[in-house]
């Protein structure tokens, strides 16, 4: 089942996606089973209680090439801000006066149960389900300190996040889901979950193993390669096989704003 | 989601903020694989699975030989604060209290410390939120098990309160109920399993806490 959170009336919803929605654009309210149409909703993130945010650097081999980085030998985890989410057809802002901004498309896994020293084994108990986010970057801040550093992958809006969260069990294997991205309709960026360095049980393994692990944390998979620059007015799709499209609409940092610039 | 009832959203914490570790690093900063001073705050989350309480036992890390404990003044954020200038920076500020960050020694600060800032309950925050009007004149002062192990004023940070809100405030929107911790004195203490840790800020709050065995 696909679970989604939506803006409807004004008011917060919890829904289930349709089997049909391809074709309908239907939605159902978990709250009295209503059925709403996708045209008169605004996609929140579908994760209610964002708890921590785990994302990974240089994940995917061609990536890492991709950047001149040699292969981490141990994974190169960071942690994102809840203020970085947005749902899905939502705007995400280019800084002003910056040369390069690219997307990341990445598989999420979220947690759904709370678990401390996971073996890697018994680590997909551990899985809710999946969704897509887009990690965007903003090259022009990486600094050498805690790189890659906060100014760069905590920003409003920069981690855009949905359609839904899809069960794990609709899912099934997730070691082969083809990855791409589409800018303004053109494929910019193709690949495999295959190219995973560390994977979804290696990474609760290893993060467990530091801390607790909790119900709403996720794990962002990293990216493989196709970097490319963004600009305002762009439209970039990212999709993972089985999991969904994930739509976000670049605006200007003075759009994005508004009366706050 | 929260261990700590004032601590709501996020705790962001500042690195490499105290102006005596900073010109001491200098020559370091130059070298691989840092290539440069910061020119910007250094900052890192300390997530949820870290926060805990004044009074609580500080678990000690699975297999750890040594953790250190470095004291800050901490910002309670009052209201949604988005891209403020400096001078209007502390109208946002609900209070004051003290964090402990109590992590394994500081190695480097090139990448992302998860493994040794991430640990459980290692992100204690104080029980009240003050009011005060100058932050850059208070002190803390943090002893292990009775011994003064740091002194830092404020003041003594490269940047300082109101500036640190304005800058995080033009990256991240921040909500009522996060949290800043300003600024860590460089030299972090040690401490050993059962050691009693005590911060205070004179005349306006303190915490306590205990090591784990």
């Amino acid at each position: 089942m696909k679970h989604a959170r939506v803006l409807f009336n004004g008011s917060e919803l919890d829904v289930t996606v349709e089997d049909s929605f391809a074709e309908t654009g239907l939605l159902k309210s978990k709250v009295d089973g209503q059925l709403i149409n996708e045209a008169d909703v605004t996609w929140l993130s579908p994760i209610k209680e964002p708890g921590t945010i785990f994302a990974l650097g240089l994940n995917y081999a061609d990536h890492a090439a991709e950047l001149a980085f040699e292969p981490p030998k141990e994974p190169l985890v960071f942690l994102k801000g809840a203020n970085t989410l947005t749902g899905h057809k939502q705007n995400a802002y280019r800084p002003d006066n910056i040369e390069f901004q690219h997307y990341e498309c990445e598989l999420v896994a979220v947690i759904g149960k709370e678990g401390k020293n996971i073996a890697r084994e018994d680590a997909m108990d551990y899985i809710a389900g999946y969704t897509v986010c887009n990690d965007f970057a903003i090259r022009d801040y990486l600094e050498n300190y805690y790189r890659p550093n906060l100014r760069v992958k905590s920003r409003d809006s920069l981690c855009p996040i949905g359609p839904w969260l899809i069960d794990k069990d609709d899912v099934g294997d997730i070691s082969n889901l083809k990855l791409t991205t589409h800018v303004n309709g053109e494929l910019t960026q193709e690949g495999t979950t295959a190219d995973i360095i560390f994977d979804v049980p290696f990474l609760v393994e290893y993060l467990s193993k530091i801390m607790t692990l909790k119900p709403g944390d996720m794990i962002a998979t990293g990216t493989p390669k196709g970097l490319k620059d963004m600009q305002p007015g762009d439209t970039v799709v990212c999709e993972i096989e089985k999991v969904g499209a994930l739509v976000t609409n670049i605006v200007s940092e003075q759009t994005f704003y508004g009366d706050k610039y | 989601m929260s261990n700590n009832p004032i601590v709501k959203g996020k705790l962001v914490c500042v690195a490499l903020n105290d102006s005596e570790q900073f010109n001491a690093m200098q020559a370091e900063f130059a070298e691989a694989p840092y290539k440069g001073a910061p020119t910007q705050p250094v900052l890192y989350f300390k997530p949820h699975n870290t926060w805990s309480t004044d009074g609580s036992v500080v678990e000690w890390a699975d297999g750890a030989e040594s953790m250190v404990v470095g004291a800050s003044l901490a910002v309670v954020v009052g209201k949604e604060c988005c891209r403020v200038s400096e001078t209007e920076a502390l109208d946002y500020v609900e209070g004051y209290t003290l964090v402990h960050d109590f992590s394994l020694v500081e190695q480097n600060y090139y990448r992302p410390d998860i493994k040794g800032k991430c640990l459980d309950t290692s992100a204690p925050i104080g029980a009240e939120v003050v009011a005060v009007a100058d932050p850059q004149a208070l002190t803390v002062v943090t002893s292990v098990n009775g011994t003064v192990v740091n002194e830092t004023p404020v003041a003594q940070l490269v940047r300082g309160v109101a500036e640190l809100i304005s800058t995080i405030s033009y990256i991240m929107t921040l909500q009522a109920g996060d949290v800043i911790a300003v600024g860590f004195p460089g030299q972090r203490a040690p401490v050993a399993k059962g050691d009693k840790v005590n911060s205070v800020i004179a005349g306006v709050t303190e915490l306590n806490n205990t090591l784990g065995e």
